[in-house]
């Protein structure tokens, strides 16, 4: 049986160039046996959704630091859905405050992580989520 | 989705589709359907890029991108990094280093290839008769380094580009392996930095004295842009490699694997035993390789 890897496009936005977190973050993932494609600093939504187009992923992982998560996280959701991507996972990882953590469910955002969350947490959302949606 | 679907999708030149064939024919599932296809409408023309880690080959696949772009044509780019023997993962950041434009023209897909095993990613002729079946005028491979996997990828190949960089002891490195056999164009990469005009010194008599078909030496920069117009039209000028007919590649790529094989064979950790221990010498090891490690020896 041939395995078939979780793929998982991680890309970041903002111009702090903090990407620490973010590798982290893949390397984790990798470890996990996923196949990660690192995407690097996001410049535009339609270059964001291009790239889960055409590689086949998963699971988009957003980091966002700039605190403009309000203002690019539903135009992320709308041109997924535009492209036909409405199967994909979005995860986004940064700095967010509690209050805005169910307007981003609200809008489908799968899961919120925060600064400090384990890597065994983020790994294991990963796969859960995959299995159940290949079920 | 149904695989019919998707090839539905393909018709209809729908990304998703062929991107969804790609991760399916990478896993091999649906590889007789493309075998079916026959030859193409309209053959691309697949170069291979290959070389060290590091030496530069997805920044430079970035730059020509655009070149080829210019002249009118389509690129798919099938890029492949390793994924790590024990977990399946993978890392894959050529990506990134190549600036993916949005631009309908240019689709870039990253693959992984089981590391220890070769530098291109399983399946790759399937894949790159999707991306040729979808239309792409120009496919550009990225291998994951050069060494022994390389041959592998003359197989699919029309033009085979080996880089090299100054100061790093690949002088050393390629003299050993040999690698200059497998490269129908030379590129001293990196030419911005000191001592590429010696390394392509080095190369064009290393290529001369080894005698063969003349292989162009170019000396390139991705980052002052020395050399990459050239390079490009390089790319489009040159004569092919029969490919398809190439039987001395496919020889060559399944006698690697049957070696390759073979070398985990317990019989192999002996015999390497044997003879760093001085009780054997290498004519006989690997004679005894051979007739120890046979499928009826095993
Ligand atoms: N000086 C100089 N550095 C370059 C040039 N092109 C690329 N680099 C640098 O070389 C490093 C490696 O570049 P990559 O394009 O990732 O090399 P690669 O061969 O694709 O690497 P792997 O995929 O890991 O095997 C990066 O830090 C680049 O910035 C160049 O023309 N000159
Ligand atoms: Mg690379």
């Amino acid at each position: 049986m041939s395995h078939e890897p979780i793929r998982v496009v991680l890309a970041k936005v903002g111009l702090d160039g903090h990407d620490r977190g973010i590798k982290v973050v893949a390397r984790a993932l990798r470890d996990a046996g996923c196949h990660v494609i690192y995407a690097g600093l996001w410049q535009t939504v339609e270059s964001v959704v291009r790239t889960v187009a055409d590689e086949d992923a998963d699971w988009l992982g957003l980091s966002i630091l700039s605190g403009a998560h309000m203002t690019l996280v539903p135009q992320v959701m709308e041109a997924l859905r535009q492209a036909g991507l409405e199967h994909v996972g979005v995860m986004v990882g940064g700095i967010i405050p509690e209050p805005d953590i169910p307007k981003l469910v609200n809008l489908g955002v799968s899961r919120v992580f925060g600064p400090g969350t384990p890597m065994h947490e983020i790994v294991e959302f990963v796969k859960s989520r995959r299995s159940a949606a290949h079920a | 989705m149904l695989e019919s679907q998707l090839w539905q999708g393909m018709r209809q030149r729908d990304r998703r589709s062929l991107a969804r064939l790609i991760t399916r024919a990478s896993r091999g599932l649906g590889i007789e359907t493309i075998r079916r296809l026959g030859p193409p409408e309209k053959p691309a023309r697949v170069f291979a890029i290959t070389g060290s880690g590091g030496v530069g080959k997805s920044t430079l696949i970035g730059k020509l991108i655009p070149q080829f772009r210019e002249r009118g044509r389509t690129v798919a780019v099938l890029a492949c990094d390793p994924e790590s023997p024990l977990t399946g993962g993978a890392l894959l950041g050529d990506r990134f280093r190549m600036g993916a434009p949005l631009d309908d023209g240019v689709y870039i897909r990253s693959l992984a290839a089981c590391s220890g095993r070769q530098a291109i990613a399983d399946h790759l002729d399937a894949v790159i008769r999707l991306c040729e079946e979808f239309g792409f005028d120009r496919i550009i491979v990225e291998t994951v380094g050069a060494g022994q996997g390389d041959t592998a990828v003359r197989a699919w190949a029309d033009l085979v580009v080996l880089l090299l960089q100054p100061e790093t002891g690949d002088e050393l490195q390629w003299e050993k392996a040999g690698v200059l056999e497998i490269a129908d164009l030379m590129v001293i990469h990196k030419a911005d930095l000191p001592g590429a005009d010696r390394v392509a010194q080095q190369v064009r008599s290393a290529l001369e004295v080894a005698g063969g078909p003349v292989v162009p030496v170019l000396l390139v920069s991705s980052r002052t842009g020395q050399g990459i117009p050239e390079l490009a039209t390089a790319l489009e000028t040159l004569p092919s490699r029969s490919r398809r007919g190439d039987d001395r590649s496919a020889f060559l790529v399944d006698a690697q694997q049957m070696l390759i094989h073979r070398l985990q064979h317990p019989a192999a950790t002996e015999l390497l035993a044997k003879w760093r221990s001085g009780r054997i010498d290498i004519q006989e090891a690997l004679r005894r390789l051979l007739e120890e490690t046979s499928v009826s020896a095993q």
